[in-house]
């Protein structure tokens, strides 16, 4: 419970972004600092189509290799036009500060012979503090 | 003493004479912060046509087309292409094929061709054109069937 008040109140004080419509994720770009093993922040992926379409949010190191970050939800249905928070938990791994790329991807139109799959990363800086 | 009590009130007086009375007045100061933001939206897919020798599958190629996408960018971001890993293949077609995923932008910020990250520092809406080209060397030939792969257009 302690750890879940601590991790709250790092989170507060990380990232408050006000989410906008039409945006692909917001923010970009964001440094953190926890008390825990872990970081937390909050991005808004935005629909910029008028239609539904399947949103998938992934965590990768600098070097684009998966991150085991717990991302709630990290697949979802987004109506047009809205955006919706995501919480996204990255570990320390027991290092003092890590680097991630938290990136939202938009599920290509099927039945085409090119498919183009849209990817906005944003850049987020995680330190330790004890 | 009352001479002198009457002497400064006077002078008092002619010391305020000259004082203007002025309204208060405060500033009221505004601060905004933009962050970057990057808003990518697919226009189209693209199309590849093969070559006459069989060994260029394009989008490049007669008849074929680009795909395109818009970005909306306050600037400070940069755009790539992935390597391409998603593609489906005939099963016909058991020989290697080299993909290379490029793009172009017009628009606010133009940018040639290419297929290394590159930054977006106008502000404004570009159009992309994403381009996808496989290859194959040697003896080797595309072989008819349907060919699919899946370019990642990244703003980070």
């Amino acid at each position: 419970m302690r750890r879940i008040a601590i991790l709250a109140a790092g989170l507060t004080a990380a990232l408050s972004p006000v989410a906008a419509t039409g945006q692909s994720m917001t923010p970009m770009r964001g440094e953190v600092r926890s008390f825990t093993d872990a970081f937390a922040v909050r991005v808004f992926p935005g629909n910029p189509y008028n239609q539904r379409i399947r949103v998938e949010v992934h965590v990768y190191d600098q070097n684009f290799e998966p991150v085991a970050a717990r991302i709630t939800p990290s697949a979802f249905l987004l109506a047009g036009q809205a955006s919706r928070p995501v919480l996204v938990v990255v570990p320390f791994d027991g290092a003092n500060e890590r680097k991630v790329r938290i990136c939202t991807e938009s599920i290509p139109f099927p039945s085409e012979q090119t498919q183009i799959r849209a990817q906005i990363c944003g850049k987020f800086f995680g330190h330790r503090r004890f | 003493m009352k001479s002198f009590r009457a002497a400064m009130a006077a002078s008092l007086l002619a010391a305020c004479a000259h004082q203007t009375a002025s309204a208060a007045t405060g500033n009221v100061l505004f601060n905004g912060t933009i962050t970057a933001t990057c808003t990518i939206t697919i226009n189209s897919n693209g199309t590849m046509t093969v070559s006459s020798n069989l060994q260029s599958l394009s989008s490049h190629n007669a008849g074929g087309s680009a795909g395109s996408a818009q970005v909306d960018t306050t600037g400070g971001v940069q755009l790539s292409v992935d390597p391409v890993t998603t593609t489906t293949v005939p099963s016909s077609d058991v020989t290697a094929t080299t993909w290379t995923p490029t793009f172009a932008t017009t628009g606010a910020q133009t940018i040639a061709e290419t297929g290394t990250a590159t930054a977006l520092t106008v502000p404004g809406t570009s159009t992309v054109a994403v381009n996808l080209a496989g290859t194959k060397s040697g003896t080797n030939r595309f072989s008819a069937g349907n060919y699919q792969a899946t370019v990642t257009l990244r703003c980070e």
